[in-house]
């Protein structure tokens, strides 16, 4: 019951379904009183006038009395001889066919059984029917119905039951077409709502639902215009911080060779040093910016099939090159092939800034263990630092924070923030705890076998 | 004694940082460079056709022409040793300079010390300046060492001066496997670093260019993570 759109179903089907049965229960209600007024007065009279005819002038008579009727109680007054046969060849309505099929089978056969002596004379069946004795003892059944309109009388011949299923069924169609109207366009919605949510701003509102002149087109309208500018501020921003990390790097560039050729003109000097250890780390800065700004506003590369283990073991190399000083031991456990499906720059970048982070802030040996777990491949970095307080866990990814045991680090804190918007991308998780030894960060990345494109299909769909 | 064919090299510097450009002439001056430095790519490919230089330092983010529509027009003018100026985690625009054609890259901002050894490098690399005069049979093609260039039959095949170098470190050694560090270290004249992917990208433009002349003996082998190997077979 949870469903809207079976909420709405339901309630406008109650609806229609109520307002069927109260007009059938006013009519039939109308058309029973109807009929008790006509046969306590008409009939009677009809009869007199019919057993008139018939002693008058015989069956012909009463043929030409039925006949003289005006045409509204055509159908009202039946007269059947013993044969059964209508006086007037017109069919008479099913129900009553039957009931007097009945009483003349029950009438017939008396006269012929030898058993009559039995039934007293003070006992005769009813009969449901007028019956007209002529002259010459022929017997005529008069039948008098209440005046019916045309629907009644083709629900009394044809059974109201197949008409209420009928009703049921119109009126269930109707209520389901109008119920998902409303509810269609909701889901929709929701499905965009959540594309954007997960980073897709291309999402937008089909056209047919922006065409609709109603109210949920005007939503929609108001919905596709607000992603559209939406995007538009996006880009400009991802654009900006693209923009601004090349222009700084002009300046960067000039000061490396001023940088020289003061070295040139005065020799080593400590300050040089010191002026090129932090134009390297603004450098560092600027990278890591342009990087996250490029992860955030394009993460499209070519996407292709990635072995995990093979890209954690180039990444530990490189890494282990960089920190060559620092005497850092690097541990790769992987338990099988599994690959990915992926972007290779975005997921190197993740795992070089997830150690590298290791490297530098926890030191020592650092595991790396990579696991298959139920469609998904775990990767752990599990580094000797101490870890950091819990309150600083859920800020680690992100962007420019830094968590007080870092200490003097390079780069701008962007570091485990494009680590996490890599992993994003690919549809995977990343989280960090604290253990015995120091920080675990766990990645769980959907593997091969459970690509991102599977999942994509099934928001459209 | 020094070689006397290296004293002066002419360097253009196609770059649009005009105060940039400036400052490398004074650092690249007392290294025996004469430095012309032009603003712009269609300048410098006008400049390049008139004069003679040696190599060239091309910025692959110009203004107005792309720095890498530049390289394929000078590649098309001739084989003259580029350095390309990439942006830094630009791997694209890299990888496309290399596969046009580019000797070696450098990622802007650079350290000048940096762009010196490449430049030399670069330039030991080039044609004139080796004068071993030999020739080098492997399968179907010949190299000429001291014209630096690779003959298939009739037909030469066009090898900038990195490329060849690649090659004949192969050729040197037929069927034996050449780690990338050995590569990287005797044709780029530097150490084979973390996430370069030089070597593998002039790798095959050597293989599709031996590809393209109608050359299958000898066929250039990669050995995952490891190197590359000239096959020949007899």
């Amino acid at each position: 019951m949870r469903s809207l759109h079976l909420r709405i179903f339901l309630a406008f089907w109650l609806i229609i379904v109520l307002t069927i049965v109260t007009a059938a229960s006013l009519g039939f209600f109308y058309a029973e009183r109807a009929r008790s007024s006509l046969q306590s007065f008409e009939v009677s009279d009809a009869m007199i006038e019919a057993s008139e005819a018939l002693r008058d002038r015989g069956r012909a008579g009463l043929v030409t009395w039925l006949e003289s009727l005006p045409f509204v109680a055509e159908s009202v007054i039946y007269i059947v001889d013993e044969q059964g046969r209508e006086l007037l060849d017109r069919q008479l309505p099913g129900p009553v066919r039957m009931t007097l099929r009945r009483s003349m089978m029950q009438a017939a056969p008396r006269q012929q059984r030898p058993s009559r002596a039995r039934e007293p004379d003070s006992l005769r069946p009813a009969r449901p029917f007028a019956e007209l004795v002529g002259p010459a003892g022929d017997v005529y059944t008069l039948i008098v119905l209440p005046p019916q309109t045309a629907v009644a009388r083709w629900l009394s011949e044809r059974g109201g039951l197949g008409l209420a299923i009928i009703a049921l069924l119109v009126s269930a169609g109707v209520s389901y077409l109008l119920a998902r109207a409303i509810s269609k366009p909701i889901s929709r919605f929701r499905e965009s709502t959540a594309a954007i949510a997960a980073g897709d701003l291309d999402t937008r509102m089909a056209s047919g639902i922006e065409k609709r002149s109603d109210e949920i087109g005007e939503l929609a309208k108001d919905f596709n215009h607000m992603t559209h500018e939406l995007q538009l501020a996006w880009q400009r921003q991802a654009e900006l911080t693209s923009n601004v990390s090349h222009e700084l790097r002009s300046p960067l560039a000039r000061l490396k060779v001023a940088l020289e050729l003061a070295r040139r003109e005065t020799g080593e000097l400590a300050e040089l040093d010191r002026i090129d250890v932090e134009t390297e780390r603004l450098d560092e800065i600027i990278g890591q910016l342009l990087t996250f700004s490029k992860l955030d506003a394009n993460p499209h590369e070519a996407g292709e099939s990635v072995d995990l283990a093979e890209l954690l073991a180039g990444v530990i190399d490189d890494v282990q090159f960089e920190h060559v000083h620092k005497a850092v031991d690097i541990d790769l456990r992987c338990d099988s092939d599994i690959s990915i499906n992926g972007y290779p720059l975005a997921l190197r970048s993740a795992f070089e800034n997830l150690l590298r982070n290791a490297s530098s802030h926890g030191g020592g040996q650092i595991q790396v263990t990579v696991q298959a777990e139920g469609g998904h491949a775990i990767v752990e970095v599990q580094d000797q630092g101490g870890g950091v307080s819990e309150a600083e866990l859920a800020r680690l990814f992100e962007p420019f924070y830094r968590a007080s045991t870092s200490g003097e680090s390079q780069g701008a804190g962007l570091g485990l923030a494009i680590a996490a918007r890599a992993i994003a991308i690919h549809d995977g998780l990343v989280d960090a705890r604290n253990t015995d030894e120091g920080l675990c960060i766990e990645v769980r990345l959907p593997s091969q076998s459970n690509t991102p494109s599977q999942s994509n299909t099934e928001v459209t769909t | 004694m020094k070689n006397t064919a290296v004293t002066t090299a002419r360097v253009l510097i196609i770059d649009d940082d005009r105060e940039l450009g400036e400052m490398l002439k004074e650092y690249l001056q007392p290294e025996q460079f004469v430095v012309d430095a032009c603003l712009s790519g269609e300048d410098g490919i006008d400049t390049l056709r008139g004069g003679n230089h040696d190599i060239v330092i091309l910025d692959i983010m110009l203004p107005g022409m792309n720095g890498l529509e530049v390289l394929k027009q000078i590649r098309d003018m001739s084989d003259i040793p580029t350095i390309m100026l990439t942006a830094k985690g630009d791997d694209v625009d890299r990888i496309v300079g290399l596969e046009l054609g580019a000797d070696d890259y450098l990622a802007k901002p650079f350290n000048p010390r940096e762009l010196l050894a490449r430049l030399k490098a670069t330039l030991r690399r080039a044609p004139t300046s080796t004068a071993v005069a030999s020739r080098l049979a492997v399968g179907a093609i010949e190299l000429d060492i001291k014209a630096q260039k690779v003959v298939a039959g009739s037909a030469s095949i066009r090898l900038t001066g990195t490329e060849f170098e690649l090659l004949r470190c192969l050729a040197e050694a037929p069927g034996e496997i050449i780690s990338k560090d050995d590569l990287s270290n005797r044709a780029l004249g530097r150490r084979h670093m973390p996430y370069d992917r030089s070597i593998d990208t002039h790798m095959s433009n050597v293989r599709r260019k031996l590809g393209d002349a109608g050359v299958s003996n000898p066929s250039i082998q990669s050995r995952r993570c490891v190197g590359y190997c000239l096959l020949v077979e007899e």
